[in-house]
């Protein structure tokens, strides 16, 4: 089955696994960061009591809602990414709430990398980054891949997007 | 053709003053407001001034790398390639492949015309400064660093009429015909400087600083005898405004002629700017090379090749089009244009003025195949006014609020007034974008007052987005963004906004089609 047949695939779904741990880490920080300015304030006294246990409870309210949304968010914005390759390029759909269709013509491509942190590593997927000479689209990144589909993408991509005579940036 | 280049002895000395340039803003600041503590007969053998101390640590240094600058700097010719090492402690060796210059420009104020030196920019497609700037050299080093890289970096197809490859460095190629694209004279550069209306900010600048000085309400308070006419006359005028209350016609007077004596000065001095600026602007194309010279103390030659402009702008404000004219813009991938300030923006100028009804063969004598005519122009959306208005009153009220901070709820008598006109500012600003597809370029066209017209061939598309807003998908609309290399960030770009949403995915897919089609060359 070849990866440029132009049909809409979707990312692996264990990026939303991913995903959910990269909130629930920032989250955790977040609101151990504020607790603690918040203990350190009550216990050193410069904030009475009341005050205290009233920005406790909004802390509380804070760092579950911050919580919830970093627990369903990854799962919505899953349903709304999904790319496209095909022997023109890559086509790649994003967005919840702003939605975009980028479209990276492959004989637009300089150069493409594969990235893979520590996550991605452990459950197998990496994030494919497309290079063009473009002023805003100068990057473009697809992460959520699984590690083989982002190498055979790449390979696909880049022998056409190679540099011709005029060198390559 | 030689194969190493040095600099000049005189390079110390531009060098020198260049660096002190830099200088000279905070050092005159310094002299205005500072208080130098003691004066300059105590210089030597007594306690020194503060601003001889300053002086001396600043033109040290400066003077040093000037003279270490001199003997390290060189530059090497090879075949493919020039190297240019530099330095004596901090060594830099830089490659830069002649096929990967954009732009080698030469700029000559009047101390090197004098001297008849030259310095010279090399320009490549990366980064935002020049690769080289060569401070100073002589003249016949600039021709020569041209023909290196004409030769051997192929940038001008009708360059070299024998093969490329074979001419040796002794045989200079043929010069190819050159055609005069535009040539300014005084009478059209006089009209540049009235409409573009440069210098607002260093004016303002100006007189802020003899405000602080003093000497402007000094001025004031001699030329009127009244004490009303300080600092606080607009606010009173517009308190006793709100107040119901008409004021003498002495201050409205006044401040009418206030006004205009600032824009008609602001007008004069942008006029006397664009003369010296611009002086015998000259446009010419040789082979595949733009060559724009122009300047009156700073002559600045600058040569474009035509294969590295990416996108074309054309901009006419209310003044160009009352006066029948339109400015052209180009944007080369590696000079990065900022919106509209900036010697680098003058530097990417083709036509600063143009008759309107020349454009489009001007434009077909610019870039072969890429014309006006011939062009389907297609609107948007039928009913994009009725999301264009909505911003446009919501500013109207959000104005009409900061009014209100100023002279109260008799505002509100304003309001009807102000959403009229920012409605009526939408409804022209809708009918009047438009964007237009074929195989070979993509344009887009908006504004009302101010217009600006992007074309964009589709070799030079990079990537093409399709983008939606909340309120667009509600709509069913979108907008398309083509991208290209070196665009700035306030540039007029291919931004296609209140698509109907089928007619924007079909037309990023015929464009991207049209990209994959073509292969891309710097």
């Amino acid at each position: 089955m070849s990866i440029a047949d132009g049909q809409w695939r979707s990312l692996d779904p264990r990026v939303v696994v991913l995903r959910r741990i990269g909130g629930v880490i920032v989250t955790t920080v977040l609101a151990a960061g504020a607790l603690v300015s918040l203990l350190v304030a009550t216990l050193t006294g410069d904030l009475p009591l009341v005050t205290a246990s009233g920005l406790a409870g909004l802390w509380a309210a804070g760092a579950a809602a911050l919580g919830w949304v970093a627990w369903r968010w990854p799962a919505i914005d899953y349903r709304h990414q999904s790319y496209c390759v095909d022997a023109r390029g890559i086509e790649i759909r994003r967005g919840v709430v702003w939605r975009e269709v980028v479209n990276v013509p492959r004989s637009r491509i300089q150069h493409t990398d594969v990235a893979q942190g520590p996550l991605e590593r452990r459950y197998g997927l990496g994030t494919l980054v497309v290079y063009t000479a473009g002023s805003d689209h100068a990057r473009v990144s697809l992460g959520g891949l699984p590690h083989d589909v982002a190498l055979r993408i790449r390979e696909h991509l880049l022998p056409a997007g190679a540099p011709g005579d005029g060198g390559a940036v | 053709m030689q194969s190493e280049l040095r600099l000049h002895p005189l390079s110390i000395l531009f060098g020198l003053s260049k660096s002190l340039k830099q200088f000279a803003l905070p050092l005159l600041a310094f002299v205005i407001f500072g208080r130098p503590s003691v004066g300059p007969s105590e210089a030597f053998g007594g306690t020194a001034g503060v601003l001889e101390t300053w002086l001396t640590l600043l033109i040290v240094p400066a003077a040093l790398h000037s003279v270490a600058r001199y003997l390290s700097y060189r530059i090497e010719y090879l075949d493919s390639e020039m190297i240019i090492r530099s330095g004596l402690l901090f060594r830099n060796e830089r490659h830069v492949p002649y096929a990967r210059i954009q732009n080698v420009e030469a700029v000559r104020n009047v101390f090197h015309r004098m001297t008849g030196m030259v310095e010279i920019r090399v320009e490549t497609a990366s980064g935002r400064e020049p690769e080289a700037v060569i401070t100073v050299v002589p003249l016949a080093a600039l021709d020569d660093m041209r023909r290196h890289v004409a030769v051997r970096g192929g940038t001008g197809a009708g360059d070299a009429a024998t093969d490329a490859a074979a001419v040796l460095p002794a045989a200079t190629p043929p010069a190819p015909p050159a055609e005069t694209l535009l040539h300014l004279p005084l009478r059209d550069l006089l009209l540049v400087g009235f409409i573009e209306n440069r210098g607002l900010v260093i004016i303002g600048t100006i007189y802020g600083v003899l405000w602080e000085l003093g000497p402007m309400a000094r001025f004031w308070s001699r030329v009127f005898d009244e004490g009303s006419y300080g600092s606080g006359m607009v606010r009173d005028t517009l308190q006793q405004l709100s107040a119901g209350l008409w004021p003498a016609p002495e201050r409205l007077a006044v401040i009418a002629a206030g006004v205009l004596g600032l824009l008609l000065f602001v007008r004069l001095v942008s006029m006397a700017w664009a003369v010296v600026t611009l002086h015998d602007f000259r446009l010419e194309r040789r082979g595949g090379d733009l060559r724009s010279e122009y300047g009156l103390l700073t002559r600045v030659a600058s040569s474009i090749p035509l294969a590295r402009i990416q996108t074309v702008t054309v901009r006419q404000t209310v003044l160009h089009r009352l006066t029948g004219r339109a400015s052209v813009r180009v944007e080369t991938a590696g000079g990065v244009a900022p919106g509209g300030q900036g010697a680098t923006v003058e530097r990417q100028w083709v036509a600063p003025l143009l008759r309107a009804s020349e454009l489009p063969a001007f434009l077909a004598r610019l870039i072969p195949g890429i014309g006006l005519e011939g062009l389907a122009w297609q609107g948007v959306h039928p009913r994009a006014f009725r999301r264009a208005v909505k911003p446009a009153l919501f500013l109207a009220c959000l104005f009409t609020a900061g009014l209100a901070l100023v002279i109260g709820t008799r505002s509100l008598l304003f309001l009807p007034l102000l959403g009229g006109a920012a409605s009526y500012a939408a409804w022209r600003g809708v009918k009047h974008l438009g964007w237009a597809a074929d195989d070979d370029v993509v344009a887009f066209r908006s504004g009302w007052l101010s217009r600006a017209l992007t074309l964009t061939p589709t070799v030079r598309i990079q990537v093409v987005s399709c983008r939606q807003s909340p309120f667009d998908r509600r709509t069913r609309m979108a907008r398309v963004r083509v991208d290209t290399a070196g665009a700035g960030a306030l540039s007029h770009r291919i931004d296609i906004p209140y698509l109907p949403h089928e007619i924007a995915v079909r037309l990023q897919s015929h464009l991207a089609e049209r990209a994959a089609a073509t292969a891309f060359k710097w």
